[in-house]
């Protein structure tokens, strides 16, 4: 598969497929709670898919020279605190807090970088802003980035298919929330049973969605399958056209 | 070298911290915004719980929306007056005197001046008594149920003989009991002293109608209004006392109406007089019997 096209499949399985909503359930507090108008769910989806990106290149960064099992930085010190040039270090064990420890600072340093720069964006962004440090959307997709670096990863990573992976995350998040946030706006106008207005209906709609997207299941192989599928080799077709003339003589 | 990734761990996180520190001071330096001083020292002063008591989102919002001038400065509920005091200061303004808001019941029925209390087997909640109907003949009256009880949180009303009753010592004026009350006979009233006169009924029927429901209930004679300016007769028949004009040392007329209602609907809410608490301390007072459910009341048989 060539790269471009090994880059799409990921983008759509992500953003569709494997929604982080629909899917994983993840983000499921903010996907409920920012969900009320289509503007403000925007807003929260653009801020959530900037942090992730940013985050994840934080974290790719980090664990792919300090974290991950083998990792340049980490085990040259490691060898020349030890002087034992066989050992390999493993700090996988720090991945939750140092994760959880940059996003933080990400929010920080992006929520004063806006502020100064941005005040109309600042404004509409409000609160959410600094909500999304406890997003696990964010975390979750470090979490997920972290299994494919590393020595024993079976799929390794590099930084652009990082990038991708978290963009999209975050772009499937916006979708899934823009849904939800449209479908709610219209809720408003139905005769919702008394004891199913609020958050009952709004699960009952969620799921439902879910079960919608369950319905792309699959997308992802045949179109790796259709941008895989090689032109038969020519001598083949030769052949396996003798052979139908042969047999229908 | 066990110890040897152990320090390696640390040493780990101790960078990144140094790394974040450094780079969120820089950038506070940075990126900073000039601010009116005023909402940096309101914020200061605020108590930061963030709860939204006073209508914003956040002690910040609310910060900007004083300095703005836009909201007064008496409004969070968690800082108290020592708060608002900072937050007039720092405004230069100056409070206007305000009262404590206590709860007040508009009933005084208990289970045995209450007529036609039904046989209710349902849920052991006014919400779902009330949703009903025919529970007891008065639709305006305490169903004694104990919503009110459930929702305070600082155990200062209880349901004392089918009647909610708020211990004012240990009132702090959430009001969480008005709230929640479905026939809305609760109301947060200002206490301009420790006592006060209140309407102890919500009956908005005629005279003939309410003597049927209840034997203490107001006839709406409009005996009160007439003996003083303090009291005004809604259209539902049922005095209301206007509380921006009550002065509690000036009580004159106030008092004669109190003397004038025939069925002593006028009564006094909050903490005992010292000389109340005088008269009463050689008299024998009835003990406060607990309501068993399961026992009979007032003729019908009660199982909640």
């Amino acid at each position: 598969m060539n790269y471009i096209a090994s880059l799409l499949v990921l983008a759509i399985t992500t953003a569709l497929i494997n929604n982080m909503v629909f899917h994983f359930f993840v983000g499921n507090c903010p996907f409920i709670g920012v969900s009320r108008k289509v503007d403000m769910a925007f807003g929260m989806g653009a801020a959530v898919t900037f942090v992730t990106t940013i985050a994840a290149v934080l974290s790719w960064i980090t664990t792919y020279y300090i974290m991950s099992p083998g990792a340049p930085l980490a085990t040259w010190i490691y060898r020349a605190l030890t002087h034992d040039p066989s050992k390999v270090s493993d700090l996988s064990i720090l991945s939750y807090i140092v994760y959880i420890f940059l996003i933080a600072w990400a929010v920080q340093l992006v929520e004063m970088y806006i502020r100064k720069f941005f005040p109309a964006l600042y404004k509409a962004f409000g609160v959410f802003l600094p909500l999304i440090t406890t997003n696990c959307v964010i975390l979750f997709v470090c979490l997920e980035i972290m299994k494919h670096i590393g020595q024993g990863a079976s799929d390794p990573w590099g930084l652009d298919k990082a990038l991708v992976y978290a963009f999209f995350a975050g772009a499937g998040f916006l979708i899934a929330i823009v849904i939800m946030a449209g479908i709610r706006e219209e809720l408003d106008h139905c005769d919702v049973p008394k004891s199913l207005r609020g958050p009952g209906i709004t699960l009952i709609v969620a799921g439902i969605l879910s079960l919608a997207f369950m319905g792309l299941t699959g997308v992802d192989s045949n179109l790796a399958k259709m941008i895989n599928r090689k032109p038969p080799p020519v001598e083949e077709t030769a052949q396996a056209v003798t052979a139908a003339t042969t047999a229908m003589k | 070298m066990e110890l040897v990734l152990m320090i390696l761990a640390g040493g780990t996180m101790l960078v990144l911290a140094v790394i974040a520190g450094q780079s969120l001071g820089w950038a506070n330096k940075v990126f900073h915004v000039e601010i009116d001083p005023r909402i940096e020292a309101i914020n200061a002063a605020l108590p930061g719980a963030n709860c939204g008591g006073c209508g914003c989102v956040g002690c910040m919002s609310y910060a900007e929306a004083v300095a703005a001038g836009t909201i007064a400065p008496d409004k969070c509920t968690v800082g108290g007056t020592s708060c608002a005091e900072a937050i007039a200061k720092i405004m230069g303004v100056t409070l206007k005197p305000s009262w404590p808001y206590r709860p007040v019941v508009h009933c005084r029925a208990h289970y045995n001046e209450r007529l036609g209390r039904a046989d209710y087997r349902g849920e052991k909640s006014c919400t779902a008594a009330n949703i009903m109907g025919g529970v007891q003949l008065c639709t305006y009256g305490c169903l004694g149920f104990g919503d009110c009880v459930a929702a305070c949180d600082f155990d200062a009303i209880h349901v004392v003989d089918g009647l909610a009753t708020v211990d004012y010592d240990k009132c702090v004026g959430c009001g969480a009991c008005a709230k929640v009350c479905p026939r809305n006979i609760i109301t947060m009233t200002p206490f301009k002293s420790q006592r006060i006169i209140a309407v102890g009924c919500s009956n908005q029927d005629m005279g003939k109608d309410v003597k049927a429901v209840c034997k203490i209930g107001c006839v709406g004679c409009m005996a009160c209004s007439k003996a003083s300016p303090l009291f005004k007769m809604t259209e539902g028949k049922i005095p209301r006392i206007n509380y921006d004009e009550y002065d509690p040392e000036n009580m004159d007329s106030a008092l004669v109406a109190v003397k004038k209602c025939p069925v002593k609907n006028l009564i006094y809410v909050g903490k005992p007089s010292p000389q109340d608490v005088a008269e009463v301390k050689d008299k024998d007072l009835p003990k406060i019997v607990q309501v068993d459910f399961k026992t009979t009341i007032d003729k019908t048989t009660w199982q909640g």
